[in-house]
């Protein structure tokens, strides 16, 4: 298993693919520059959300479902999307949370956070273009 | 043993399969590379939440870098 910093490093590889090198080369931006300001970045971004976890409660703006489990998080957007008059979507997610199998049964130790993950990552890509 | 270990290998398997649908049905943007190093970075102990920060600061960076690549064409 990978450390943390190289686990890191390969999400900032993954996030420079698609970027052309060899022209940015000749403007005096190369890879490894970049790659290690991307790791500056997230770095960060890291450590300035891991240090507001405060004993003080709930940090300004954090919302009244901080505490709820990822499962119902999920759920509840099954519920927005139902709303939405997306009711295709919303059977397709409840189906694959159904799927997901509990805590050891699944071979993760961590589901319920990579789940809560996902749902703090929510609609946050652009949408998929429309076929026609 | 050997059974043991290819049956936890089936469930690991299984299970990232569903979440990387769970992820596309939620429009996260994860590519199953990032999606299995998110996973291995929850088992170390990361916060989803600081990494949900993370990965939206690294695509505000690359997504600035594309942008300006664009520009110069």
């Amino acid at each position: 298993s990978s450390s943390i910093t190289e686990l890191l490093s390969a999400l900032c590889d993954c996030s420079l693919s698609g970027v052309s090198w060899k022209r940015r080369a000749l403007g005096g931006v190369s890879r490894e520059s970049f790659h290690r300001a991307l790791k500056k970045r997230a770095y960060g971004a890291l450590l300035s959300n891991l240090f507001q976890d405060g004993t003080k409660g709930p940090a300004p703006g954090l919302s009244a479902t901080a505490n709820t489990p990822p499962r119902n998080k999920v759920l509840m957007i099954c519920f927005d999307l139902r709303v939405a008059g997306c009711r295709e979507e919303a059977e397709r997610l409840e189906e694959q949370l159904g799927r997901l199998p509990e805590g050891g049964y699944s071979g993760l130790k961590e589901v319920d956070a990579v789940l809560d993950l996902l749902v703090n990552l929510a609609g946050s890509a652009p949408p998929p273009p429309t076929s026609f | 043993m050997a059974s043991a270990a290819n049956a936890n290998l089936n469930a690991v398997r299984e299970t990232m399969d569903v979440l990387l649908e769970i992820s596309r049905l939620l429009n996260t943007g994860l590519d199953m590379e990032s999606l299995s190093i998110c996973v291995r970075l929850c088992e170390q102990g990361i916060n989803p939440e600081a990494l949900s920060a993370v990965i939206k600061e690294l695509r505000k960076a690359s997504e600035s870098l594309k942008a300006s690549e664009n520009c110069t064409n």
